[in-house]
């Protein structure tokens, strides 16, 4: 490990579902606190991994997204910070203030009656465009070494199920983060698979962990995420799953296995229409008929379930076991 | 097209006429094979029987000796080349398929183009298969390599050019050595498309610097049977035109071409980069009246199982493999995709591949530039995508366009976005940080 490494992580706080996540009728209750505490150790062990290692932290909370610290922008917040004799001050640091802008923004977010979407897309977009700008160092600053910062990597924490209103934002980020060669980490810390960052992170290179024993988070997160891309090649490290290659349909938003493509824009109906409502484009009546005759029997399962039989093997496979 | 490039467009189009000849010599009925020593004795065919044209003598000094003008024209009639070709009303493929088969046979070592034909070769093929992805942003590229009298396979169907880039630059695993095997490679890149499904556009593209191909059967068979699975050869020939190549490019209603020189070598290939009009398809269920070009498409979208997963029987091959795709209708087991599912019949395509023209469709809103922060109440210091802090003095002088402050506005969230990031989410991300679209 000779080159510094950047990470970007992106917390997905929901309240609702962190609620959800530390109710003791879990098998493996994991509470919003312990989870920060888990949180925190890896980062530090991010920067005393190396000296040159940079690090960001977003924030997804319902509608809005915030970065709450990074390793760049740290003047203002340093005076802040009260020395302590007994910490090393760059983890002081990145504790204190990751901890008080969680803070300061679950204060603002209120009490409302429903809880809006969590804005994953915003904080990846965000997480996207900061790498592009220390990436790209500007002109004036030509004196660094370009070679300082390589292997920018984003590692999602994810609680909240699937946005299938989002698929094409996030389809968009995943093939940004694949053009500037960044891998997309996902651990899944609660709930259900999500299908659209099983995807992030099958085509960006980077691995998708189910999290089974939650309490152990701090020994996944260290064990398969603080290596960088370069060097999980070398070590092995837990590999992904399986990839659920769904999309979600742009009629309804809903996630499905079998679609209706357009062939001019390639738009994906849940259900055969007689015309795009992308490209205006008119469908013959045949293949309309042809298509309604062929569907299947049964309508598709209620939007953005599981897929039947996902966590276990498949039919054709267990048969053959 | 690059200003450096010298070839002389009156052979190409020579070469074209010729072909657009056989065409019309099948058209008739007639067999082209026997019209064609006729054909081309009557006029130049073969690249070494064309008039010679100095390629020194097209470009015309400007009245201040300049070659300025010149190479701008040059430049502006590549340009229009492009823009001309889409005007009629013809169905192009949007998902390619290609395979690009390189030749790396002992004789890919000449000197004749510099610095060697080997090196020339990977650095248009890097060059053709960016450009080719810019236009292509649905299709995939593999790449295969003839050497030592078998084909090799260096990159597998990627629909990621770095894939494929990094397939080449690998020099020291590309040494040229040995013959060359045409039916060997062509089966091997035949077989790696097999599985895609009918109608998408399955193309080779061979770079052949050899005059022999050591083959273990009949060539003439896997030329019928690239015909029959409609694959598309085209070939450019480095050393010299061979019957059997043209007779490749012909019957698959390919291009064939022999470069004379670097520059032409160049732009023989990157005239194989705009999408090729889609041959007509028999279609068993047309609608006649309607626009026979649109159509709703049933897919299924597959789940991949990982390498671990306990071997099973896949339904192409009949063999135990543990990756594999699964048929979301029959839960079938297959080895690629895109590609029919054998035992339904369902189109099955993985999602992501879809995914990448949606850009296209959903476009961001332009940014608007910010010129006075007077009727805004509470401006926010720092950008709202990367947290760059803005300039608090506004710049002196501002072009068009262009913001004093470095503020650049989304009329949809109202936030203020700096001009690095206007720049690189309406390039890159195609999606705004602020609404999420």
């Amino acid at each position: 490990m000779d080159k510094a490494s950047h990470l970007s992580l992106i917390l997905d706080i929901s309240p609702s579902q962190w609620h959800l996540s530390a109710s003791p009728s879990n098998a493996f209750p994991l509470s919003f606190k312990t989870f920060l505490s888990h949180v925190l150790t890896f980062l530090n062990s991010h920067i005393a991994a190396m000296h040159e290692n940079s690090l960001a932290v977003f924030g997804a909370l319902p509608g809005k997204s915030v970065m709450l610290y990074s390793s760049t922008d740290t003047a203002e917040g340093a005076d802040v910070v009260a020395a302590d004799p007994n910490a090393y001050r760059p983890f002081k640091l990145v504790d204190s203030l990751v901890m008080r802008n969680i803070q300061r923004e679950l204060e603002l977010l209120g009490d409302p009656e429903e809880e809006a979407p969590i804005a994953l897309v915003g904080a990846l977009t965000k997480a996207l465009c900061y790498i592009n700008r220390i990436t790209h160092i500007p002109t004036g600053a030509a004196t660094e070494d370009p070679a300082v910062l390589i292997d920018p990597r984003i590692l999602i924490l994810s609680v909240s199920p699937d946005l299938s209103s989002s698929y094409i934002p996030v389809m968009n980020s995943i093939f940004s983060a694949q053009k500037y060669k960044i891998t997309i980490d996902v651990c899944k810390v609660f709930g259900a698979d999500t299908v659209f960052l099983q995807q992030a992170a099958h085509l960006t290179g980077g691995s998708y962990i189910y999290l089974e024993r939650r309490d152990a988070l701090l020994q996944y997160l260290i064990m398969s995420f603080l290596p960088p891309p370069a060097m999980r090649q070398v070590i092995a490290v837990p590999k992904q799953d399986k990839v659920d290659f769904r999309a979600a349909c742009f009629c309804h938003k809903d996630i499905v296995d079998i679609a209706f493509v357009c062939s001019v824009c390639l738009s994906i109906f849940c259900s055969p229409v007689p015309v795009c409502s992308t490209c205006r484009t008119k469908f013959p009546i045949k293949t309309l008929q042809r298509l309604n005759a062929s569907r299947p029997s049964l309508p598709p399962s209620a939007n953005g379930t599981p897929r039947p039989g996902a966590r276990q093997n498949t039919p054709l496979a267990t048969s053959l076991r | 097209m690059d200003p450096g490039s010298d070839s002389d467009l009156s052979l190409d189009e020579g070469n074209l006429t010729v072909r657009g000849r056989n065409k019309a010599a099948r058209a008739k009925g007639i067999d082209p094979t026997k019209d064609k020593g006729k054909g081309k004795a009557k006029d130049q065919g073969y690249a070494w029987e064309a008039n010679y044209t100095r390629s020194w003598d097209t470009v015309q000094e400007d009245e201040g000796g300049s070659l300025q003008g010149a190479v701008e024209e040059l430049m502006a009639r590549g340009r229009r080349r492009r823009l001309l070709a889409p005007a009629a009303a013809i169905r192009r493929t949007i998902i390619r398929h290609l395979i690009l088969l390189l030749d790396l046979s002992a004789s890919m070592m000449d000197r004749d183009m510099r610095p060697t034909r080997f090196d020339l070769t990977l650095e248009y093929a890097r060059e053709f298969v960016t450009e080719w992805f810019d236009q292509n942003p649905l299709g995939q590229v593999g790449v295969v390599a003839m050497r030592g009298g078998i084909g090799e396979r260096i990159g597998e169907m990627s629909g990621n050019p770095q894939d494929v880039l990094k397939a080449l630059s690998e020099r020291h695993k590309l040494e040229p050595t040995g013959e060359p095997s045409l039916q060997n490679a062509i089966d091997m890149a035949r077989s790696s498309m097999s599985h895609l499904p009918t109608h998408s556009s399955r193309e080779i593209l061979i770079i052949f610097g050899s005059l022999t191909t050591v083959d273990p059967g009949n060539i003439f068979d896997t030329l019928q049977s690239c015909i029959k699975d409609k694959i598309r050869i085209s070939l450019v020939a480095l050393a010299a035109e061979m019957k059997i190549c043209r007779e490749l490019c012909d019957k698959t209603g390919g291009q064939f071409g022999v470069a004379m020189n670097e520059g032409h070598f160049k732009d023989l290939l990157f005239e194989l980069i705009p999408p090729p009009a889609q041959r007509a398809v028999a279609r068993t269920t047309g609608g006649g009246t309607t626009n026979p070009a649109a159509d709703l498409m049933m897919m299924g979208f597959p789940m991949r199982l990982p390498d671990t997963s306990p071997p099973s029987l896949c339904v192409c091959h009949a063999e135990m493999r543990t990756a594999g795709f699964l048929c979301p209708r029959c839960m079938a087991k297959i080895c690629d995709v895109p590609t029919d599912c054998d035992v339904c019949g369902l189109m099955i395509v993985s999602s992501p591949h879809l995914a990448r023209s949606y850009h296209h469709l959903f476009p961001v809103k332009p940014y608007i530039a910010v010129m006075t922060l007077d009727n805004a109440p509470k401006p926010t210091s720092i950008c709202h995508a990367c947290s760059l802090p803005f300039k608090v003095q506004p710049a002196a002088s501002v072009t068009d366009g262009m913001s004093p402050l470095g503020r650049y506005r989304c009329p949809t969230c109202s936030n203020d976005f700096c001009t690095d990031c206007d720049v690189f989410v309406h390039d890159v991300v195609h999606c705004c940080p602020g609404c999420e679209k």
